[in-house]
């Protein structure tokens, strides 16, 4: 077994190691999971390196590549008469994915310390979800990639169900059932993909080579588009989000909107536009308005809210819709933006999604009207707060400026085979939410935290313990690195970027943006 | 000896029911081993002495790989329908069911069914393949209707036998029509025969609702609920299983086999009944409470997914319909086994009774809820591989749509499964509830099943074994 397989087979054997335990051992649990998701970090870190060893070398062919090329690659046959195969490898693209699960999960672990309900069914949910979200990033097969991408999701109802908070049954329904939904769509599109390329074969990388006829890339694009655009927030079908991610308990809103909604962006991206480059162009302009209204309607949702929670997904499905805007902008720069975007803002609303977690421990309201004055009592939390907020208004030196700039000026300089003068309306029409996120993140946490302490029941709370400030202070140094040196990140996708750009645009190898 | 397994599951009824006369009511504890003992050996002969294709009785009576592969299935299914049956009947229960026993009898009936399902697959002309499909189907009316002084098992027999008999009229029809056009019984003689005539289309319209009867596809699904829910559950259990398995080889039989050439054209035909059938299964399981009802529409959506392997009679669709009605199989009799034993225990079918059951007995919820989880068809589990390759002939014959009308009920169907997996985990217990006993038996099935339909899923081999033998069956 390789060392991708171990990514995959690392959170399943805590899981099961879990299993083992009785489960009125609950700190034993807990202390498995953090030690299972540590071992994860280390391993993520040696495969990052080992990735890097062998990538960078790579990086100035790729700039005329028409096909991704794969590292540390397992190949196994599966299902042989159906050519079906467990073929797993990391490119730039799912190694910054890795690294962005892996830190949230281990952060999600320590915010989760204090479950005491069920807290071994907690864990043993929690990590078999992460099992599948690994998986979805490393698979190269189209089976195994659906196979893991439903896993990923559907533990996501037991979570909210049963460690929810609010009308937490409603939300977990609703958000099963419209996730996969989306993925019933993914599936057609998956098995036409597979019989229309006559290639016998679920492999990424085969199927890139057949021929798809215009008019087939025509019809299957949008299909799987907008399947992953479920998860990914799309307008009009974000509505299960907001619900969602504001029943879920910390560590689940934190991987759900973290990690799990960039599954969206990164099968759009990986599948739909790398597999099908004429439909992505015929149809990108389309997706592109729609994702605007994406980041207006998330932005100003977001003002409205009163729950801290609701602000925060509001303001995710703002966010996602960067990503998803980058995806449909079509060219280097903008793709380079979404991922970046779906980096920075796993690791952002990660911290938000934890912090809120922890306020909402003490507090016990989430409510922002009933809050205020306590960054007296409560000064890490309220710094932390701070600096993921920041972010997310895209201050330059964190890590959501370096990723929201690669997106509009990819959107504003357009490509060749769209009428520019409405892209560049549709991107100045997404910058200005920038304006509206300014005022929501920052009247939103001056109503929390300053002014006088509404309630006298706060005057006694305490700032965060110790595996609660390892677990924000991980995510804030990450979004720090992440916007002060970029250039980590934007070397690792770049030369998985190039062979999805140079398939838009024929095989003519294109430099600068 | 090509009809060795037949004999034996005869020499087995016909022991059990010898026996039952000779030995008293205490000793009666012996039939079930001995009818599921007789059913092993039946499957060891299958396996070890019956060659893969071979024919004797002039032609009349046949194997062929899909037939084998059928019996395994009857066998298995029979098999495990007797292991879930054995605790009802000898009274081992934690709330007595009345009117229930007759222990020889039921395994007699039972055995006979698995005997007429066997000759079935293995009939190769009208006569014998319409007498087999009589046997395996009476038997069936009496298991429905076991629970003697109990109104609703009396009246799912009573419906059980009307429909039925409907259905064996309109079959019969069907076959003496084409007998009439074709002057042949054999059924790889008619095939060449046939014309497209308007007596021919009568004919197929006859045969269709005959299918539709067993396999049932809506329009012609009205008795299953009934039924379902009035019969015993292990009775319930094999309905749904091995009656199921029994429509779809008649539907191969009367298909691949004596109309092979009209297959393709009625793809379209097929992919409206797969359609409708599964998104009307699936809906009105929605609001049911019973769950042996409830189970029964969800068997009724899962024909639907079945039948789509027919359209446009390709090649592929025949190990995917058989890998899947193996996975059925086991998933479905998993889900049962929890549903028997539970109704044995409490003596309760209602699904809020199911509250709590993760408090009380976490291994039992987990098992029931891989189950459901299977027949939703999510990954890993072997519902998922199965359904997907279903799915996927389907969108080979270009039936798109189908593909997306499918995979969105499958959707449907995981809300309604997740009703009772809210009632397990997330419901709590009710006040003073404690642990269940189960019974060694019914346990060690429980975890047999449960381990098979998630390896079923992981390792290739009986998919791979599967197609490979079965793949080239068909003479296109």
């Amino acid at each position: 077994m390789g060392l991708v397989s171990w990514l995959i087979a690392i959170p399943f054997l805590t899981t099961l190691a879990i299993l083992a335990v009785p489960a009125g051992r609950w700190r034993w649990i807990r202390w498995i999971a953090v030690t299972g998701c540590g071992i994860h970090l280390v391993l993520t870190v040696v495969v990052t390196w080992l990735f890097w060893q062998q990538a960078s070398a790579d990086v100035a062919a790729m700039k005329t590549a028409l096909l991704t090329k794969l590292y540390l690659v397992e190949q196994v046959e599966w299902f042989r008469s159906l050519g079906i195969e467990y073929f797993v490898g990391i490119d730039g693209i799912s190694m910054v994915m890795v690294i962005l699960t892996s830190v949230i999960i281990f952060t999600g672990v320590l915010a989760s310390w204090y479950v005491e309900t069920r807290t071994k069914e907690f864990f043993v949910l929690l990590l078999t979800l992460v099992t599948g979200v690994f998986g979805v990033f490393v698979s190269f097969d189209l089976f195994l990639f659906f196979m893991f991408y439903e896993l990923a999701v559907l533990p996501m109802y037991l979570l909210i169900g049963i460690w929810g908070t609010g009308p937490k049954e409603y939300s977990a329904m609703k958000l099963t059932l419209m996730l996969l939904f989306g993925s019933a769509f993914i599936l057609v599109g998956f098995l036409a993909l597979y019989h229309a390329s006559g290639m016998h074969s679920f492999n990424l990388l085969k199927l890139a080579q057949a021929n798809f006829s215009g008019e087939f890339q025509r019809w299957v694009f949008p299909m799987i588009f907008v399947g992953f655009g479920v998860l990914g927030a799309l307008y009009p079908l974000h509505t299960w989000s907001p619900d969602g991610h504001s029943s879920a308990p910390t560590a689940v809103s934190m991987l759900h909107a973290g990690v799990l909604m960039k599954l969206g962006g990164y099968g759009a991206l990986r599948i739909a536009v790398y597999l099908l480059p004429e439909g992505a162009k015929d149809w990108g302009l389309f997706f592109m308005a729609l994702t605007t209204v994406n980041i207006l309607y998330g932005s100003f949702g977001a003002i409205m809210q009163r729950d801290l929670k609701y602000f925060t997904a509001y303001s995710s499905v703002s966010h996602c819709g960067f990503v998803l805007f980058g995806v449909a902008a079509l060219n280097l720069m903008a793709l380079k933006g979404a991922v970046l975007q779906m980096f920075s803002h796993g690791i952002m609303t990660g911290l938000f999604f934890g912090l809120i977690g922890m306020v909402y421990g003490r507090t016990h309201t989430r409510n922002i009207d009933e809050m205020g004055g306590i960054a007296r009592r409560m000064p890490w939390l309220a710094v932390m707060f701070y600096i993921a907020g920041l972010a997310s208004l895209g201050l330059p030196g964190l890590s959501g400026f370096i990723a929201e700039s690669h997106v509009f000026l990819g959107g504003f300089f357009g490509n060749s085979w769209t009428n520019i003068t409405v892209m560049r309306v549709l991107t100045i029409l997404a910058t200005m939410s920038i304006v509206v996120t300014a005022v929501y993140v920052l009247r939103g946490l001056a109503k929390v935290f300053f002014g006088p302490i509404r309630n006298s029941h706060f005057e006694h709370l305490d700032d965060a313990k110790l595996p609660e400030r390892i677990s924000t202070g991980v995510l804030a140094v990450v979004l720090v690195v992440a916007g002060v040196a970029p250039w980590l990140l934007i070397n690792m996708i770049e030369g998985a970027l190039m062979p999805i750009f140079n398939r838009l645009n024929g095989s003519i190898a294109m430099t600068g943006f | 000896m090509i009809f060795l397994p037949e004999l034996i599951v005869v020499a087995c009824a016909v022991g059990v029911l010898a026996a039952d006369l000779w030995i008293d009511e205490r000793r009666r504890v012996i039939l079930a081993p001995m009818a599921a003992l007789g059913l092993a050996a039946a499957m060891v002969a299958l396996i070890v002495a019956v060659p893969q294709n071979g024919s004797t009785l002039g032609g009349r009576f046949a194997v062929d790989p899909v037939g084998w592969w059928f019996k395994v299935f009857f066998l298995l299914s029979g098999l495990i329908t007797i292991l879930l049956s054995l605790d009802l009947l000898d009274g081992r229960v934690g709330v007595r069911m009345r009117g229930i026993g007759f222990r020889g009898e039921y395994y007699t009936v039972l055995l006979a069914t698995i005997l007429g399902m066997m000759v079935l697959v293995s009939a190769r002309d009208l006569i014998t393949l319409y007498v087999s499909l009589e046997l395996a189907t009476l038997p069936l009316f009496v298991l429905a209707a076991w629970r003697r002084d109990n109104a609703q098992s009396g009246e799912a027999g009573m419906k059980y036998v009307i429909f039925g008999a409907m259905a064996s009229a309109c079959m019969l029809y069907g076959l003496g029509l084409l007998y009439g056009l074709t002057g042949s019984t054999a059924l790889s003689a008619i095939d060449h025969q046939l014309r497209d005539i308007p007596a021919f289309w009568l004919a197929a319209a006859m045969l269709t609702a005959g299918i539709g009867f067993k396999l049932t596809i809506v329009p012609f699904h009205f008795w299953a609920a009934d039924v379902y829910q009035g019969a015993p559950a292990p009775v319930t259990a094999y309905l749904s299983v091995a009656s199921k398995g029994a429509g779809l080889a008649f539907a191969f039989q009367i298909l691949y086999r004596m109309l092979d050439g009209w297959v393709a054209q009625a793809a379209a035909g097929v992919a409206v009944f797969a359609a409708v059938t599964m998104t009307l299964g699936n809906t009105v399981a929605i609001v049911q409470n019973n769950i042996k009802r409830f189970m029964a529409f969800s068997a009724i959506s899962q024909a639907g997914y079945l039948i789509m392997g027919f359209v446009g009679g390709l090649a592929e669709g025949v190990p995917a319909m058989l890998f899947y009605l193996l996975v059925y199989a086991v998933t479905n009799l998993a889900v049962f086994a929890c549903i028997v034993w539970f109704s044995n225990q409490t003596g309760k079918e209602q699904i809020e009774d199911y509250r709590g059951l993760s408090r009380t007995n976490p291994l039992i919820a987990l098992a029931m809820m891989l189950g459901l989880f299977s027949l939703a068809g999510i990954p890993p589990l072997s519902g998922f591989v199965g359904k997907f390759f279903l799915f996927s002939i389907a969108s080979k014959a270009g039936y798109h749509w189908l593909v997306a009308v499918a995979a969105v009920n499958s959707t449907i169907s995981l809300y309604y499964y997740l009703r009772i997996v809210r009632q397990m985990y997330i419901e709590p217990a009710d006040e003073g509830a404690t642990r269940l006993p189960i019974t060694p038996t019914l346990a060690v099935t429980l975890v047999v099943l449960s381990a098979a339909l998630v390896l079923m899923g992981i390792i290739p081999s009986l998919y791979e074994t599967i197609s490979a033998q079965t793949l080239t069956w068909l003479p296109r």
